[in-house]
């Protein structure tokens, strides 16, 4: 893991320090300078989890992690076997999104504590508490209750507004997608990953945590790599 | 009928002149014997080129982006695309046919080729030419040509930028054309991520002719493969080949510019407009030193392990952002073919040629000749319009870039080329003006070199040192720039016998190494088919005086210069293993039935 706080910069290389620059988790710690959404984790008390978390500095753009998290997580059926897909990025749970200046963010579900995405769901909770959005209480990961979900988008709205925007609800049915499975604990994104930029790590409740969207987090590692706020492109 | 496996088996037509857009099927003959990327780009120019000596810039040629069979698919490297046209800067030494020229194809990494097959397509083919500055948005089955004017000039990181933005969806994949591409600098470049280019061959210029200011596509679909189970069990051997070897971190560590210092040391460099094999400076312009002081990021291209290129910053008088570079033949040909050794004004002069859009290289070239006439008094400070033209000078480059792109007073001629230059200064000039066919040398410096200089003598683009050193070699590269695969990677051996089974389990063809080689072969044959009937000869096939006659006089290769006899040997037997007559370079009646090639 990369430099995470302020002492750590005193005495590092140049390099070292921009490869330090970005850590986070679907999210991003950077020397404690995001205040944006304050932390949530620290703040609730619940228990360590684990979680995808994306090494800015090393990250690379190259996008293999979408295609093997589609791969895994769209299987499908050749010959009536069940097999990983070809690894349509289209289906990923990770998204690369790419800046100019050259700037890659991968984004993925940050698993925030207080999931504004579950809170947003109009659907009665049922006798355990859940909404057609809601929390795994084992993984900790964002699940859709297909039979449940009226494709009314809210959860992806809240998401896109208030914190990573990853949920994609389907063109079709209105559902969402794109939130991270944790691939039932073996994540491929991680496992593929050719520059080590992934990690499935242990989040600590003290730890200070902030889901962003791609474009907050894309501006801050200009500005700390090339010393520029001027982004082009489309939000 | 079901497509071949491996391939949509159609490619997406459009005509800028009627404006209307369709896809047209390609024959599973076709994809077999040409694969995609450079070959099946070819086959489909042979077809629509039926007569030798189209006007390069006219709407009849048409200007074709093509992936491969890797491309869409998480193979690793699997990032090109070929943009194939026929060349508007090449030309026979006699031909009937006023507008002769070469194919030229240029390949370029990124995640335009797999995006193109993500949308459906196995290529993208433009013809005509539309009446005001337009570009093409391609989004699955929807194609839509839209006014470009209010984008007029704009140089290509603005356009990146700008485009996306007007698109309002960062999901497409873009190219575009700088203001040297719409003003028609033969030698212009295609741009795609502001520093990915497919730079040589002036398809940027066959871009501007069709008033084409972008391209932009994006898809949902994805290819199928013919066996699913060997792709996948393929697909981990091909990952485990290059995942955290010392040969990909070599290449993420360093890129291509390792061989900056490295090839200077060999006496293999491009130094001086060629004089010299060695320059002395090299490593102020090197990877360690761009490690040290300019990169912040290293970068990779479409499912890629190498992450070869590099992004970074500089400061002072000439600093900025900086989107790749410098990497070894931009390094070199603004580099060390000029002597400049300041490494923030080498990478401004780079990032200004990407961002009007010319080629890196020919650019390099066509300064350094200029810098060596100025400095041997064949023309003066007034011919340059007042630009003071010495080795080394950032300032004075610079100004020739933006005259170059601009077409303004000596631009307009230097923007054609050093063989326009040299016929227009005369006095010997020609002697070391460096190109075949028109098209300029590369960074590779060849008095030490006889091998490379084969590949530029006889390449099918003109002086190409992508094409390969032998016959072998030759073949296998057009292959591979066929398949959507990065060159880059396959120097790892262990990644050889993986590629071949995932080529073959994608398309269903067996591929072995002499298969693979085979339909080079074929590809490369055509090629040279097609050149021969616009009137290329053994005559084009040349190498400039300089590599005859001046002998480097520094560096390990002191004394190093070719021998003319050696070298018109080498020829002879190159083309009587080739199956070509070696008095005319005719491909033999034998040559083209063996690969099936009967359809000419
Ligand atoms: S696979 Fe790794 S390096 Fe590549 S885009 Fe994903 S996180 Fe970045
Ligand atoms: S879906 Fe969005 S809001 Fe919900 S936990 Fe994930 S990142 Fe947070
Ligand atoms: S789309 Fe479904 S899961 Fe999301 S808020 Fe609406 S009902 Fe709930
Ligand atoms: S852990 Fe699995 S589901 Fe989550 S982003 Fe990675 S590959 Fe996708």
């Amino acid at each position: 893991m990369t430099t995470e706080n302020k002492e750590n910069r005193r005495g590092v290389t140049r390099r070292d320090f921009i490869k330090g620059v970005g850590v986070g988790g679907g999210a991003l710690v950077l020397f404690g300078q995001f205040g944006v959404h304050s932390a949530a984790w620290a703040l609730s008390g619940e228990p360590a989890l684990k979680m995808i978390v994306v090494d800015y500095g090393k990250c690379t753009g190259c996008r293999t992690c979408e295609t093997a998290c589609a791969s895994r997580n769209r299987p499908v059926s050749v010959k009536g076997k069940e097999l990983p897909g070809l690894g349509n990025p289209i289906h990923a749970n990770i998204r690369v999104h790419s800046f100019n200046p050259d700037v890659d963010v991968a984004g993925v579900c940050a698993m925030c504590a207080d999931t504004p995405c579950a809170k947003a769901c109009p659907v009665e909770p049922d006798p355990r508490g859940r909404r057609a959005f809601y929390r795994d209480d084992a993984t900790h990961t964002m699940r859709n209750d297909e039979k449940r979900c009226i494709g009314c988008q809210s959860c992806a709205k809240a998401c896109a507004s208030q914190r990573t925007g990853v949920i994609r609800p389907n063109p079709e049915t209105g559902r969402p997608e794109g939130m991270c499975t944790l691939c039932g604990g073996d994540p491929q994104c991680v496992k593929r990953c050719p520059f080590g930029a992934l990690s499935y790590v242990e989040v600590r409740r003290d730890r200070k945590f902030y889901g962003l969207g791609p474009e907050k987090i894309a501006a801050e590692l200009a500005r700390n790599w090339y010393g520029t706020t001027s982004f082009g492109g489309a939000q | 009928m079901s497509a071949k496996p491996g391939y949509y088996g159609k490619i997406l037509n459009v005509d800028l002149s009627t404006g209307k857009s369709e896809t047209v099927p390609v024959s599973s003959r076709d994809l077999d014997l040409f694969v995609g990327g450079q070959g099946l780009g070819m086959k489909l120019l042979w077809d629509r080129l039926k007569k030798p000596g189209v006007d390069a810039l006219s709407p009849e040629n048409p200007l074709m982006f093509i992936p491969g069979p890797f491309s869409g698919l998480p193979v690793p490297s699997s990032s090109r695309t070929c943009v194939v046209t026929k060349s508007p800067i090449t030309a026979p030494m006699a031909s009937d046919h006023p507008h002769a020229s070469t194919v030229t194809y240029s390949n370029m990494g990124g995640f335009f080729g797999p995006e193109l097959r993500f949308a459906g397509y196995d290529g993208l083919v433009i013809t005509g030419k539309a009446k005001e500055l337009s570009y093409i948005v391609i989004d699955d089955g929807k194609v839509e040509i839209r006014d470009a004017r209010k984008f007029r000039g704009m140089r290509t990181d603005a356009f990146d930028k700008a485009f996306l933005e007007e698109l309002g969806d960062r999901k497409f994949k873009t190219v575009y054309i700088g203001p040297a591409g719409e003003k028609l600098v033969p030698y212009s470049s295609i741009i795609h991520t502001a520093g990915r280019a497919a730079g040589r061959g002036g398809s940027g210029c066959v871009m501007g002719s069709k008033n084409l200011k972008g391209i932009a596509v994006k898809g949902t679909g994805q290819p199928s493969v013919a066996d699913h189970e060997r792709f996948l069990a393929a697909l981990e051997k091909a990952r485990k080949a290059l995942y955290g070897t010392a040969y990909a971190k070599s290449w993420a560590e360093q890129g291509t510019a390792r061989a900056i210092v490295g090839n200077s040391k060999a006496g293999t460099e491009s130094v001086r407009n060629y004089r010299e094999g060695t320059f002395t400076e090299a490593d102020k312009i090197g990877g360690d030193a761009a490690r040290r002081d300019v990169w912040v990021r290293d970068i990779a291209c479409f499912c890629c392990p190498l992450a070869c290129k590099k992004s970074g910053v500089t400061k002072g008088k000439y600093g900025g952002v900086v989107h790749d570079g410098p990497e070894y033949e931009t390094g070199v040909m603004l580099g060390s073919n000029l002597m400049i050794s300041d490494m923030p004004g080498l990478l401004k002069a780079i990032t200004v040629i990407d961002d009007l859009g010319l080629d890196q290289i020919s650019t390099g070239n066509v300064i350094g000749f200029l810098m060596e006439a100025y400095e041997k008094g064949m023309i003066d400070r007034k011919f340059l319009d007042g630009i003071d033209l010495k080795w080394g000078s950032v300032d004075a480059t610079l100004a020739m870039i933006e005259k170059i792109a601009a077409r303004d007073g000596v631009g307009e001629l230097a923007g054609k080329g050093v063989a326009g230059l040299a016929r227009h200064i005369g006095q010997g000039s020609e002697k070391f003006a460096i190109h075949v066919k028109g098209l300029e040398l590369a960074a590779h410096n060849i008095q030490a070199n006889q091998p490379r200089g084969l590949s530029y003598a006889t390449a099918s683009r003109g002086a190409c040192h992508m094409s390969g050193d032998n016959i072998a070699m030759q073949n296998r590269r057009a292959m591979l720039d066929s398949t959507g695969m990065c060159f880059f990677p396959t120097f790892e051996p262990a990644l050889e016998e993986p590629m071949l089974e995932l080529l073959s389990a994608i398309t269903g063809h067996e591929y072995d190494k002499k298969e693979f080689e085979k339909a080079g072969e074929r590809i490369f044959n055509l090629e040279k088919v097609f050149n021969y009937r616009e009137g290329f000869r053994r005559a084009d096939d040349r190498l400039p005086d300089r590599f005859f006659e001046d002998a480097f006089t520094i560096g390990a290769k002191k004394g190093a210069v070719l021998d003319r006899k050696e070298f018109e040997t080498m020829l002879t037997r190159y083309y009587k293993d080739r199956g070509w007559d070696p008095e005319s370079t005719k491909p033999g009646t034998a040559k083209l039935k063996e690969l099936g090639l009967d359809f000419i």
